[in-house]
């Protein structure tokens, strides 16, 4: 009964992220329209445009790492899903806990920058680089994060977490500056707006991405319904009491998705050195405060 | 004059498909037409005026984004490729480079009277005439230039053949590739060549009909050198 329920949790898991990571999407490309004053995409859109890319007849391989780079891509996001306990779904999260999530985490970045490397292609090389440059700059106010929370609740079981704050009050209200910092890193990690110097379209024409068609590009697109749905649930659950029926807990996460994506589409973007300093200033700032007052 | 009835008339049967056994194919063929109609990326290759069109069409007034229809910066991902203007010998070069590395199914507009016909560059020595000479054009947008609503007018267009999946002029470019060989070398002398191996990718995908090889393929090889990458060097 035990396995029988944690296996139909592991694949049940990636499926809802891909549908909810789908809606997300779509919010994302509304909220731009809306900001712009325009209609926006038609409902279905981003199933459409996934649906499209795999029916591509042409596929441009550039080897057998550019093939895997997008498999780690889309698989580090996969087990990633399965370590975040959504309301009724446990999956792994009380064997893995936050410190091998955040490891999976990088996987894709690792991943695509394989991929990329294979396709030899200048603009993604740059890209590339940028995107490494970018998570090295993220991932230092989110590990500061991660600490503090682990720090806070005196685990690192996810699950364990979220009952702790339904029972004392969310981690927002009792650790408000490593929220803050996490809202930052947030930012980073989607690749939005301030922070998307990697992608920059019209100068290195999408950075990564650059090499990328067809099946790869509907890799892609798969991966980024995941990044958006891990970095909303991750951020509820380590600040919003994650969520107790499965409607506070949608709102919870759209609404966690929603704020980088406002801030995205008023503001042009750092440079990578620009956001180098940004991001190790004021939120590692934040966060080591926040882990101080913490402590004592 | 003479005799319209004369005019001999080739007419081209489409090779029979294989038998296919999946009762669901043909709801699946259809949701694939549908897909590939309401979601096109467009790279926009601005070699005119016409590119003046194209940001209202994106932007707030006319906003192309409700059909589907997004603007896309590498031939990888994009689907169709839009020609806005005139097309110097010089810029076709990039343009026929562009069109071999998209990824089919592709589709190619030519916006403005230049591409259809040369335009007011008619008498230039410099300029290609006819867009669909070179490449397989699957629609032009007439005018000069074109407002957004007739940009937009052509998309729809596109779209609904796209859907309806009767014009598929990339698969031309596969079958008769002599053909367009043939006037690009007209163009650019026996010695052209692109790194995308044409030939071989029509055999690959099953698209290789009578006509893809011919006289100016074996132009093509006799002049081919082997691409090689350029040495990585350090001032």
């Amino acid at each position: 009964m035990e396995i029988g329920k944690r296996i139909a949790d592991i694949i049940l898991m990636p499926i809802v992220a891909f549908v909810i990571g789908l809606f997300m999407v779509l919010m994302l490309r509304k909220i731009a329209a809306k900001l712009q004053r325009r209609v926006g995409p038609p409902f279905f859109q981003p199933l459409i445009d996934i649906i499209k890319f795999y029916s591509k007849t042409t596929q441009v391989s550039h080897g057998l790492l550019h093939d895997i780079g997008i498999i780690m891509a889309v698989g580090g996001y996969l087990a990633a899903e399965s370590l975040l306990p959504v309301p009724g779904m446990d999956g792994l999260s009380d064997k893995g806990g936050i410190i091998t999530l955040t490891y999976f985490l990088m996987i894709p970045s690792l991943g695509l920058a394989l991929g990329v490397g294979q396709c030899a292609n200048p603009n993604g090389s740059i890209g590339i680089s940028r995107a490494l440059t970018a998570m090295l700059a993220y991932d230092i106010p989110f590990v500061i994060v991660i600490f503090g929370v682990a720090w806070h609740y005196g685990t690192t079981d996810l699950s364990e977490m979220i009952s702790l704050q339904q029972a004392q009050g969310w981690g927002a209200f009792e650790m408000p500056l490593l929220a803050l910092a996490g809202l930052f890193a947030l930012q980073g990690m989607m690749g939005k707006q301030p922070f998307e110097i990697y992608v920059a379209p019209a100068e290195i024409a999408t950075g990564p991405m650059v090499e990328m068609g067809g099946k790869y590009m509907g890799g892609l697109f798969v991966m980024q319904c995941f990044q958006l749905y891990t970095a909303g649930v991750l951020y509820t659950t380590l600040f919003l009491g994650g969520g107790t029926h499965w409607l506070d807990f949608l709102i919870k996460i759209f609404a966690v998705v929603a704020i980088p994506m406002m801030i995205a589409f008023t503001f042009p973007r750092y440079r990578t050195e620009d956001m180098l300093r940004l991001m190790w200033k004021w939120p590692v700032l934040a966060g080591l405060l926040g882990i101080a007052f913490v402590m004592y | 004059m003479s005799d319209l009835s004369k005019i001999p008339i080739h007419t081209e049967k489409h090779a029979p498909e294989e038998a296919r056994t999946n009762p669901l194919a043909g709801v699946f063929d259809e949701l694939v037409r549908f897909a590939q109609s309401r979601s096109m990326y467009m790279l926009h290759y601005c070699t005119g005026c016409g590119a003046i069109e194209l940001p209202p069409a994106m932007t707030s007034r006319f906003d192309m984004e409700r059909l589907g229809i997004q603007p896309m910066v590498t031939p990888r991902q994009a689907d169709i490729l839009l020609v806005t203007g005139y097309v110097s010998v010089k810029t076709l070069k990039r343009i026929i480079l562009t069109y071999e590395q998209m990824p089919s199914p592709k589709y190619v507009i030519g916006i403005c009277s230049c591409t259809v016909n040369g335009g007011m560059y008619w008498q230039s020595y410099a300029t290609a005439k006819k867009l669909s000479e070179y490449l397989p054009v699957d629609l032009y947008i007439a005018g000069c230039m074109p407002r957004p609503e007739a940009v937009i007018e052509g998309m729809r267009a596109l779209m609904a053949n796209i859907q309806s999946g009767e014009t598929e002029p990339w698969k031309d470019y596969y079958q008769r590739y002599d053909y367009y060989l043939g006037n690009q070398q007209h163009l650019f002398g026996d010695n052209w060549q692109t790194p995308t191996d044409v030939i071989g990718q029509a055999q690959h995908y099953g698209l290789a009909g009578p006509e893809t090889e011919g006289e100016h393929t074996r132009i093509l090889q006799q002049y081919q050198q082997p691409l090689v990458a350029h040495k990585l060097r350090l001032k």
